[in-house]
């Protein structure tokens, strides 16, 4: 599996989990105003994934294999997203953190060497300003440390080792940042510096940029696999399939 | 005179009113389209974007309310 390919379904999976958590707040959140941000991220979030599964065919090395419509563990997604979110304040540190680390990963690949992902992630810069914008108002506002220090750690093991494949990646051009700069970038745009603990990088999985085990929910997997809506389909459609 | 602008307690202190202004070509003017109520000026950009994205505006632009200076009112000779 190429290196960029990976990163990119990566990029996507998260995106798709984040997008689903997102719209999960879409009647709990704090404000009005703050539910229909929450439904509009969400579905930012969901449209962004769309596009980045399908830059997979045009890399020419799609990574995703059958075992997707059967374990949950195959999925790239961070540990944060695995089960539905209990706190604003986990809401706060996923918007401020986690987003944000995801679009300076993408602002790396727009003004990296290769040009799908120049042409077709650029869009997405734009839209997310306004998530940036967001998560950062509410985070100046305060939350709990204990999520945003767990996001802080979630971010820095997705942007990878110092010697992984994002320096690698770094290195040929394919980014235009490397795991210290993505992380320093990160820090200028949060205007806080990240927790000095350090990450563990032994139990770090180089497919699913995590350092830790675990899988979403099997409610969350079922919806990704329309088995939800099965649930909800009339006795005769059952019947049917 | 000065437009009355309404506080709103929120979770984190106080919160104001910003209008919302918008257009979709750059023959027209900017026309209000709706408000926000926000505790700072990112939320409100935040909030507005998600508010009233629907159409495709070409432009769009938030003013506080408090800011806005009302040379007369309804029923003001």
């Amino acid at each position: 599996m190429s290196e960029i390919s990976n990163l990119v379904l990566s990029l996507a999976d998260n995106k798709q989990l984040l997008g689903l958590r997102y719209a999960e707040w879409a009647t709990r959140a704090p404000s009005l105003e703050a539910d229909i941000a929450a439904a509009a991220m969400g579905l930012d979030d969901l449209g962004h994934s769309r596009v980045l599964y399908g830059c997979l065919e045009p890399l020419g090395d799609d990574p995703r294999g059958s075992d997707r419509e059967s374990d949950p563990a195959s999925l790239c997604a961070l540990p944060y997203f695995d089960e539905p979110w209990t706190s604003w304040g986990q809401f706060v540190a996923a918007n401020a953190v986690l987003d944000t680390a995801l679009t300076v990963m993408i602002e790396a690949c727009v003004n990296g060497s290769i040009e799908v992902l120049q042409h077709r992630l650029r869009k997405m810069l734009a839209e997310e300003r306004y998530h940036f914008l967001h998560g950062r108002s509410w985070l100046r506002s305060g939350i709990e440390g204990g999520p945003l220090e767990e996001a802080w750690l979630e971010a820095i093991a997705w942007f990878g080792p110092p010697d992984g494949d994002t320096a690698k990646l770094h290195e040929s051009g394919a980014l235009s940042l490397g795991p210290a700069e993505l992380l320093a970038r990160l820090e200028e745009q949060l205007e806080i510096k990240a927790p000095k603990r350090a990450v563990d990088w032994k139990a770090w999985d180089p497919r699913r940029r995590r350092t830790k085990p675990g899988a979403i929910d099997e409610r969350t997997f079922g919806m990704l696999r329309g088995l939800e809506e099965k649930r909800f389909a009339p006795a005769s459609a059952q019947k049917q399939t | 005179m000065s437009a009355g602008n309404v506080k709103y307690k929120r979770v984190n202190g106080d919160a104001v009113e910003y209008e919302v202004f918008a257009r979709k070509t750059r023959l027209e003017a900017l026309r209000l389209v709706g408000s926000v109520v926000a505790p700072d000026d990112d939320l409100a950009a935040a909030y507005a974007r998600a508010t009233y994205d629907e159409e495709r505006w070409i432009e769009m632009a938030i003013v506080r309310k408090d800011h806005v200076i009302e040379l007369w009112e309804p029923g003001e000779p």
